[in-house]
Order: structure tokens, then C-alpha cells, then sequence
């Protein structure tokens, strides 16, 4: 394979990185939790995709749908998970969301079947010649696309409104912010919100990436995204979009060339140990 | 009575299993999310000498000098961290060390290690050695807890920066209860490869490691007892009823969570919380 | 008794800057404490006493500057090498264990080489000598009635008394008390500030960062003064009250 392609698929990857990161990303910054059940809502995004799709025939209405109801299951589980035990030691709000999400792959698999759900007729599936010869299905540049676009709408949301601004004034100084009369739970709300939606949007991305969806899809994914979060500097949203650009990157070079030693998803791992062990405390916070 | 044996040995394991980790997160506080890889060490350890023709006796000390060795050194990398990042650390062991054995052809890769020897003794004898080990592992833990070596992790567990203000030598400590859990958790491995009699990658992966350390907060984190009862009953459970079994990441999952929210100090915390109430009145 | 003599220094501090984000917090502070003193260290709010004192036990690590404890330069040892090189602190912000008595509290600091061998800490249990060395010292500060409480069911000006003991478990050659009298009555504050004064004939050097300047006046000899991060003065504790700068520094910008 051409290094270019390997880069390109390095880089798709990374943009669903980037798509479950980002949540993570906010909700540590927000409440200094580490978020492990934010892969359920990616798991559900992927079913509810798949199945709106199957049923009306549609994926924009399933990507939309899939949003937007991930998006309200992810302010419920800030409610039910979170909210009561944010006084205690982080690590008990860790060791809870790792509870969740392990029950959680239980419960899709009552739910949906202990089997894969594919497309009836999976969509976006033409070869697109990018340029000179390589060649993209249409589903792989959607998933490019589509974080930039989101990432993008993200970035004015967060400049343009108020509540963007007030969440980032809230992340940076909690304190300070609700003394300035910005409503906490507001911006909790609102963040788990997005964060799940766009957990939910990569869902969809890498089940049409697959052509099906499992109970054990967010597996993976979740702790990859932990250990994205804690390279780019826990808590900084640039810094997990350029990590999860990176990891992509790395993981299909590397799956190349060190894939007989260790596979892809513990290449991850191993890269997070080795930079942890160099900067404790991540890649990209300061000081 | 050959099926209570099972999961009467099974229990056991499951107990020194989880007192291994009782030493690293109860004792000394340090998180770990990646301790079935060194009842993996241990496993693969024991599993490739046994095989090899040494009785399992033999084994137990190189499946505890292994693991406490590569625990050594997860212990000093795990040093340079804290808190949320040594969890997503270990977490990583957890997953380094089931991609490594997966693609390591000597230790059967993807497809495990079948056909390990039966124990000496068969089953009766792996259930009496369970049975011995525990029973030590347990004491040389009371023992811990009673000893000066107990009343410096209470204080690193409560608070590390008070602790080395103190003038205690915090890394020392963590390094020694990595070491001596670690090699507890390789003990336990070389009794389970020989009670299953078949090992591969995933009977070593993060859900194994959330599963013992939900016995040990379910047990109450640093509650010897406490963790006992749970590492029994969790491990017990699953055996006799189908349901749960069929269940059991739903079971685990939501008993951390439930223990999480409404518990936090577990089965251990408990009794503690009674015994204060009682001194008070 | 002049304790300034041309002898070495016990503990000399050259040149220490710490910053905070490219905020100096202490800018080239340099002093030196010698045998059997007691040193008040005084400075209004913000001057960067308490984070003086941290970077001479080493939380936190100084961008520049050298600390040097008898005669051996320590600036790039970790805190426990240095508490074991003779050094204690006592923090204004309290750090008890709270799952542990008062009495543990101190036994513990007590531990000597079982808190740095962890092979001599598993084999020794008993803790009788260590207690009975926690008691005398609760009984000096004033706690011998609360020995067996535990630090949750106690008020802050035990556990700033608490602190102290903590620190005097360690016998340490150089101690370093940042605050002990803030929140003790003043009847409190007067007997533990006799206590302080009696330590340097004790074999003790004492640097003591207090803001009860009736106190400093009566126990201390010498004063050290800092402001924004800097030295401003140093003498015989009346000349160093008596001074322009010092009382326009306390005055003019106490914030």
C-alpha cells in the first residue's frame, strides 16, 4: 500500500477518534470525570443508525435521529450516573461509568441479539477516485466530511453563543464562572448533550464503515478514546482532535509495520504508556 | 462431588485472586485496571513449565517471580502517574498484554494453550493447594495489616503528599505492594490455568480486571474479610444460577455501579460504619 | 548566646526563585538559619512565605537557587530525602489522616526507618515505643485529652497543634512551622509559643513563618522579611520591626 493511502485511512480513523473524543474531552474538563460509558451511547448510535436506516430507508434521518436521541440519553445519563455522586473522588465516578458501560454491552445484547445488525442495502458504497488512482468509498470521505463539519459547527458554537462561551469560561474556572451568573447545570446538560450526539454521529459512521453494528462495538473504542483524552492533556479539546488525528495515523502505520509484535488496538496503548512514562500528565497541557 | 470441587477451587482462586489486588488497591490505594494480566503471567507461566513436564508444585515460584518482576515494573512505570491517569494506565497493561500474547505464535497466540496437564493429586490435590495457598496468602496479609508495613499504607492510601511529608519513602511502598500483589495475582494464575486446563488472551482481558476489582471495592476497598465474602459470592454465584451466569456483565456491571452510589465503602465499609456508630453511642 | 557566630549555617537558602505560571511567587530569596536559632519569618499576605518554605522541603522545585542543609547541597533530592536529612515541616494548611488517631498520626511520624525500608516495616510490629514518644509529645502541645480522637471530631486549633507534634516526631535538626499559632486562642498561642521558644535548646533550628506579631516580638530574636517574593529586611527583631520599609510593606499593600 502507498503511504498517502495509508496516511488517508489514518486519518479517517482519527476522525472518528476525534468524533468520541471530543464528549469525553468536555465532560472531563467540565466535572474531572472520566467518562468510560460515553462508548455506550457511541455503541447506540451505531444500532439506532442501522436500524432508522433499514426501516425508513434513509440515513440523514438516521444520523439526525440517532443525534438527537443519543443526545437526550446522554443528558439522562449525566442525571442518573453522575450527578449524584459529583462530590466524591473522581475514581468512584470512573469505577461507576466503567460499570455502566460494561452493563450496558449486556444490555444491548438483550435487547438487539447477541448477533451483528448489517444494512439491508448499506449505503454510500460507490468508489469515488480521489485523485490519481486512489480510490475512497463514498461512506469513507462522509466520515471525513462529517467530523469536519460538526467539529466545525462545534468550534462557532462555542466562540458565537453565550453558552459556549460561558462553558468555556466554566471549564478553565468553575468558580468563576457560576459567580458570573452562568448556570452550572445548564452547561453540564448542554455538553453532555453534544458530546453524546457527536459519540452517536461516529456510531453511525463506523457502522456504515463495517456494514454492521454488535453489542461489543464500543468496547474498543471507549478505552482508546481514554487514552486519546489523556494524551492530548485531559480536558483540552485541541488537544484530543490533534491526538485522535495522530492515533489514527499511527495505528494504520503502525498496524504496517509493527503488526506482527502487537495488534492494532494495543498499539494504542503501548504509544499512551510511552508517552505517559515521558510527560505524566499528557502530550499537550502546558508546563 | 466432583462439580462442588470445581466451584469450591474456582472460589478459592477467585479469593487469593482478589486479595492480590486487595494488597495494591486496598492496602496501599493504587488503582489498578489491568490485574488480570499478571494472573495471566502467571498462568502462561505455570501452563508452559507443566507442560514441559514440571509438576505444578514447581511452578508456583517462577509464576510469582515473573509476574512480580514484570509487576516491578509496571509498579515503577505507575509511580510517574497518579490517580485517573494510573487507572487509564494500568488499563493499558490490561490491553498491551493481551495484544502481546495474541501475537506471540510460542504462547499459542490467538488460539491459547490447550490440554495443560492435570494437577498431581488431580482435582482433590489442586483443590488442597488452593486451599493452603489462600489460607497463607490471607494470613500474610493480616499480618501486613497488623505490622508497620500496614500502618504506612494507610497513610499512603489516604493521602500520598501527607504521607511523604511524614518522611515516608511513598515509592519504596507502592513498588513493594506492586511486587506482592503482582506475584499474588501470578500464584493465583498458576492454580487457574491447572483448574481450567485451558488458557488463551481473552480469559486475561479488562473484564477479568474490572471483575476482580469489583470484588474489592464490592468487598470494601482494604476490608480483608470483607473482600473474602465478595470474592466468594461473586465468584460463586455465576456456578449456581444460570441467570446471573448468562448475565454476569450485567450482574458486575451494575453491582459497581449500585456499590459505587450507595456504598462507597463497600461490605468492609459497612461493618466499619456500624462499629463507629456503636463506639460513639 | 549570639547564635550568629562565623560558624556554618545549619540550613542556607542562595538565590531561590519559584514561579507560578510566569508569576514569580519568590524572587532570588536567600537566608540562612543556624545552629539552635529561632528565625521569625514574616511578610504580608501573598509574599510568598508558604511557598519559600515548600521549595526548601521540596514540593515544589524552584527554577533557579541552591538549598543547602548542613554543608550538603539538597536542591535536587525528593521530600522524603530531605525530611530524612533532619528536616520537618509543619504546614499552615493541616494535612491529619483522618482514619487514624491523633495518636497514630504522630506514632507514624515517629516510624524512623521503617517508614523509608519497607523490608523493616514488615517486620516490626509493635508500635509502644513510637506511642509513647506521640504521647509525651500531644501532652507538650496541649492535646493529651484528645490522644485516642480522631482528627474529623476535633477543631482547627488542635489539629494546627497536631501538626506541630507531627513535625516534632521527626526530630528534626531544621523545622520549619509555617503559621502554628493562626486559629488557637490566645492563651494557646502564648503556651505553644513557648514551646517554640524552648526548641532551639533543644537542639532544634526553627524557621517561624507567623503573622502573631506580638508573639514574634516576644520569642524571636531575628526576623526575616519578605515582600512580593523579595527580601526586604533582616536583623535583631526590634531594628527589623523598627524599619520604614517593613512597616510601610505591612501598611501600604496588605492585601
Amino acid at each position: 500500500m502507498l503511504a498517502i493511502e495509508i496516511l488517508i485511512q489514518g486519518l479517517i480513523q482519527g476522525s472518528i477518534y476525534a468524533l468520541i473524543a471530543l464528549g469525553l474531552t468536555l465532560v472531563y474538563g467540565l466535572l474531572r470525570i472520566l467518562h468510560v460509558a460515553h462508548a455506550s451511547l457511541f455503541t447506540l448510535g451505531g444500532y439506532l443508525g442501522v436500524l432508522i436506516t433499514n426501516a425508513t430507508g434513509s440515513l440523514f434521518l438516521a444520523l439526525l435521529l440517532a443525534m438527537i436521541i443519543v443526545g437526550f440519553v446522554g443528558m439522562a445519563s449525566y442525571r442518573i450516573l453522575y450527578y449524584p455522586i459529583l462530590s466524591r473522588p473522581p475514581l468512584i465516578a470512573l469505577i461507576a461509568s466503567i460499570g455502566i458501560f460494561i452493563a450496558s454491552e449486556e444490555v444491548f445484547r438483550i435487547i438487539f441479539g447477541p448477533f451483528s445488525i448489517s444494512y439491508i442495502s448499506p449505503p454510500l458504497q460507490n468508489q469515488i477516485d480521489v485523485f490519481s488512482g486512489i480510490m475512497l468509498s463514498e461512506a469513507r470521505i462522509m466520515v471525513v466530511l462529517l467530523a469536519f463539519i460538526l467539529l466545525l459547527g462545534m468550534n462557532w458554537l462555542a466562540r458565537q453563543t453565550r453558552l459556549g462561551i460561558a462553558t468555556r469560561a466554566s471549564v478553565v474556572d468553575p468558580d468563576m464562572a457560576m459567580s458570573s451568573g452562568v448556570n452550572v447545570e445548564t452547561i453540564r446538560y448542554s455538553i453532555f448533550f453534544i458530546g453524546s450526539a457527536f459519540a452517536a454521529a461516529a456510531g453511525v459512521m463506523v457502522s456504515l464503515l463495517n456494514n454492521l453494528v454488535e453489542p461489543t462495538m464500543g468496547a474498543v473504542p471507549s478505552y482508546k478514546a481514554l487514552a486519546i483524552i489523556v494524551l492530548g492533556g485531559l480536558g483540552s479539546v485541541r488537544g484530543a482532535l490533534i491526538a485522535s488525528l495522530m492515533l489514527g495515523v499511527i495505528e494504520s502505520f503502525g498496524t504496517i509495520y509493527f503488526g506482527n509484535l502487537l495488534d492494532r488496538d494495543s498499539l494504542a496503548f503501548a504509544f499512551l504508556i510511552l508517552v505517559l512514562m515521558i510527560r505524566p500528565k499528557g502530550i499537550f497541557t502546558k508546563g | 462431588m466432583a462439580y462442588e470441587m470445581i466451584v469450591l477451587t474456582n472460589m478459592l482462586i477467585a479469593i487469593l485472586f482478589a486479595q492480590s489486588l486487595n494488597l495494591i488497591t486496598g492496602f496501599c490505594g493504587q488503582v489498578s485496571l489491568g490485574h488480570a494480566a499478571f494472573l495471566g503471567i502467571g498462568a502462561y507461566t505455570s501452563a508452559m513449565l507443566t507442560k514441559s513436564g514440571l509438576p505444578l508444585v514447581a511452578t508456583f515460584i517462577p509464576a510469582m517471580v515473573i509476574a512480580g518482576t514484570i509487576g516491578l515494573f509496571v509498579g515503577a512505570a505507575s509511580l510517574r502517574v497518579r490517580h485517573d491517569f494510573l487507572a487509564i494506565t494500568t488499563m493499558g497493561v490490561s490491553f498491551l498484554f493481551t495484544g502481546i500474547i495474541r501475537k506471540q505464535d510460542m504462547l499459542g497466540g490467538e488460539m491459547g494453550i490447550a490440554g495443560i496437564p492435570s494437577p498431581e493429586g488431580g482435582r482433590v490435590g489442586l483443590l488442597l493447594m488452593a486451599l493452603c495457598l489462600t489460607i497463607l496468602f490471607i494470613i500474610v496479609m493480616i499480618y501486613i495489616k497488623r505490622s508497620w508495613m500496614g500502618y504506612v499504607f494507610d497513610s499512603i492510601a489516604e493521602d500520598e503528599d501527607t504521607a511523604s511529608i511524614i518522611g515516608i519513602d511513598v515509592r519504596r511502598f507502592k513498588l513493594f505492594a506492586f511486587i506482592l500483589g503482582t506475584a499474588g495475582a501470578g500464584l493465583a494464575g498458576a492454580l487457574y490455568a491447572h483448574q481450567v486446563r485451558f488458557i488463551g488472551p481473552d480469559s486475561f482481558g479488562f473484564v477479568e480486571s474490572v471483575t476482580v476489582l469489583s470484588m474489592v471495592i464490592v468487598g470494601g476497598i482494604g476490608s480483608i474479610w470483607g473482600v473474602t465474602i465478595a470474592a466468594a459470592l461473586l465468584s460463586v454465584m455465576p456456578q449456581f444460577f444460570q441467570v446471573i451466569d448468562d448475565y454476569k456483565l450485567l450482574v458486575y456491571g451494575m453491582l459497581l455501579f449500585l456499590a459505587m452510589r450507595f456504598l462507597p465503602e463497600g461490605l468492609g465499609g459497612l461493618t466499619k460504619t456500624f462499629r463507629k456508630d456503636r463506639g460513639q453511642t | 548566646m549570639s547564635a550568629r557566630t562565623e560558624t556554618q549555617p545549619i540550613l542556607e537558602v542562595k538565590d531561590i526563585t519559584v514561579t507560578f505560571g510566569g508569576l514569580k511567587a519568590v524572587d532570588r530569596a536567600s537566608l540562612s538559619l543556624y545552629d539552635n536559632e529561632l528565625l521569625g519569618f514574616i511578610g504580608p499576605n501573598g509574599a510568598g512565605k508558604t511557598t519559600l518554605m515548600r521549595a526548601i522541603i521540596g514540593m515544589i522545585t524552584p527554577v533557579s537557587g541552591h538549598i543547602i542543609l548542613a554543608g550538603q547541597d539538597i536542591s535536587r533530592c525528593r521530600i522524603v530525602e530531605r525530611i530524612n536529612l533532619g528536616m520537618a515541616l509543619a504546614q499552615q494548611i493541616i494535612k491529619p489522616l483522618k482514619d487514624m488517631t491523633l495518636l497514630d498520626n504522630v506514632a507514624l511520624a515517629a516510624g524512623g526507618d521503617k517508614l523509608l525500608s519497607p523490608v523493616k516495616a514488615i517486620l516490626n510490629r509493635s508500635r509502644q515505643q513510637q506511642q509513647e514518644v506521640a504521647n509525651s509529645l500531644l501532652r507538650e502541645v496541649g492535646l493529651a485529652h484528645s490522644v485516642h480522637k480522631y482528627p474529623t471530631e476535633l477543631p482547627l486549633g488542635y489539629l494546627k497543634r497536631l501538626e506541630v507534634a507531627r513535625a516534632l516526631a521527626r526530630q528534626p535538626k531544621v523545622l520549619l512551622l509555617d503559621e502554628p499559632l493562626a486559629g488557637l486562642s490566645k492563651t494557646e498561642a502564648e503556651g505553644m509559643a513557648n514551646l517554640i521558644m524552648s526548641l532551639p535548646r533543644k537542639g532544634r533550628s526553627v524557621i517561624l513563618i507567623e503573622h502573631n506579631l506580638a508573639q514574634v516580638r516576644r520569642i524571636c530574636k531575628t526576623l526575616y522579611v519578605q515582600h512580593n517574593g523579595c527580601h526586604l529586611a533582616f536583623g535583631e527583631t526590634e531594628d527589623v520591626l523598627a524599619n520604614r520599609d517593613v512597616q510601610l510593606a505591612y501598611l501600604g499593600k496588605s492585601e
